[in-house]
């Protein structure tokens, strides 16, 4: 688990250009949106596609999406039963 | 009657200095044929979180027109007019190649909507909240002179009482390969490759620290005989000015024959003994490079001196005094175009 958590800080770090962010400066479980990385809609739709492409998650419900993408140990935890690769 | 045209502010991001008008005393000079531009550390202008996600053609267009609203105090410019031959193509390549290598199904948002011509009007009016009139216009090595157009006939009317005006094309690696097959760019004994980001503030009333005067702005598509002379006159007669009274014409030589040809034919005759200036030496072609050149043409107006460096015939030193520049453009020889910029007189 611990690893899939670093992954998905790198990946998110890389899709979203965070450029001055680290992987440790990512709190496990602190909200993407809003506070803690700040996070808006267009990010939303850039973990939409990240999800897909690197783990095979189709997020086809928005409010499933609201509830995945609440903080990085979420969305750890939801990759690691639904992911198809 | 109708109002008098000023240039309040200009900023530049080109392969010179970038946002300073160190070109005039101390030039970059380039051998190689493509130079990217030198862009400033944008971490020192924005929060990182406001940039990240934009490409540099758009960091560019974000800071120059941050940079001419700051100094002119004008916070929403009633019109938004941006000039663009390629767009954001940077970003269109980078949407384009993820879609062939992925198929449709998992394109990245960002790319997409950032890879159109229009994104760089919409994102400076989106940053200022700027509900006005916002348009793009692409039409090549025209798109300049047409978006200066639309400003000076819209403040001349008085249906806007200031425009930002802004040129902007990036050069790629794949962009310039492409165009130097076409035998655009990139030959030897041709000019360089450069990139264009320049953003102006356009006002229609005086102004203290105004750099000068957009008196007429004329274009003609594929002229026929005579055509450019009649035209040239009537700029002038439009003007009250005389060809006698014109200090020095502004010209698009680029070291490629078959565009130095048509200046070499024409300028004898339209513009008969005048001195005659370049600006692609230093800022190097792009599709909007001549809004470099009327914004070089500005900052000369401004300081009242032409630099040595920028004169092609004549002169051996720097020319002081400077009244009125003549910027004469053309394109493939389709598009002509005359702007005329005078000295700030009350």
């Amino acid at each position: 688990m611990d690893e899939l958590i670093l992954n998905l800080k790198k990946e998110i770090i890389e899709v979203l250009n965070l450029e001055d962010v680290k992987p440790e400066d990512i709190i496990d479980d602190a909200p993407l949106f809003g506070e803690g990385l700040g996070l808006d809609s267009i990010d939303a739709l850039e973990l939409i596609v990240l999800m897909e492409k690197n783990y095979g998650i189709k997020l086809k419900d928005p409010a499933q999406g609201k509830e995945v993408f609440r903080s990085i140990r979420v969305m750890a935890d939801y990759i690691q039963t639904n992911r198809t690769k | 009657m109708a109002k008098e045209v000023y240039l309040w502010a200009t900023r530049q991001i080109s392969v010179q200095s970038p946002l300073r008008e160190d070109w005039m005393d101390d030039p970059l000079y380039y051998t190689e044929p493509y130079v990217r531009s030198i862009d400033p550390d944008y971490k020192q202008y924005f929060p990182p979180n406001t940039i990240r996600r934009l490409g540099k053609i758009l960091k560019r267009a974000l800071l120059t027109s941050h940079r001419v609203m700051e100094e002119t105090g004008v916070t929403h410019p009633d019109a938004i007019i941006t000039a663009t031959g390629l767009g954001c193509v940077e970003n269109t390549e980078i949407f384009l190649d993820a879609l062939v290598r992925e198929g449709e199904a998992l394109l990245k948002p960002t790319h997409f909507m950032q890879s159109t011509h229009n994104t760089i009007s919409s994102l400076i009016a989106i940053d200022v909240h700027c509900h006005g009139y916002n348009t793009t216009y692409a039409h090549k090595g025209i798109s300049f002179e047409c978006a200066l157009l639309d400003a000076f006939l819209q403040l001349k009317n008085e249906q806007i009482a200031t425009a930002l005006v802004g040129a902007h094309d990036e050069m790629t690696p794949n962009c310039f390969v492409l165009l130097k097959r076409t035998g655009y760019l990139g030959h030897s004994g041709n000019g360089f490759s450069g990139e264009t980001a320049v953003n102006m503030l356009l006002g229609g009333q005086w102004r203290e620290n105004a750099l000068c005067r957009l008196r007429e702005v004329a274009f003609l598509y594929r002229p026929g005989k005579g055509d450019l002379q009649q035209s040239l006159e009537h700029l002038l007669q439009q003007s009250h000015c005389c060809l006698e009274d014109i200090d020095a014409v502004m010209i698009g030589n680029n070291g490629r024959e078959e565009n130095d040809r048509i200046y070499r034919e024409n300028c004898p005759i339209l513009f008969p003994g005048k001195k005659l200036l370049r600006y692609k030496h230093l800022f190097g072609e792009s599709y909007t490079a001549s809004g470099l050149g009327v914004h070089a043409a500005a900052v000369c107006l401004r300081q009242q001196r032409i630099p040595a460096h920028l004169f092609i015939n004549a002169g051996n030193g720097e020319q002081q005094g400077v009244k009125h520049i003549l910027f004469y453009n053309q394109f493939e020889n389709k598009n002509h175009s005359f702007i005329l910029l005078s000295a700030c007189g009350k």
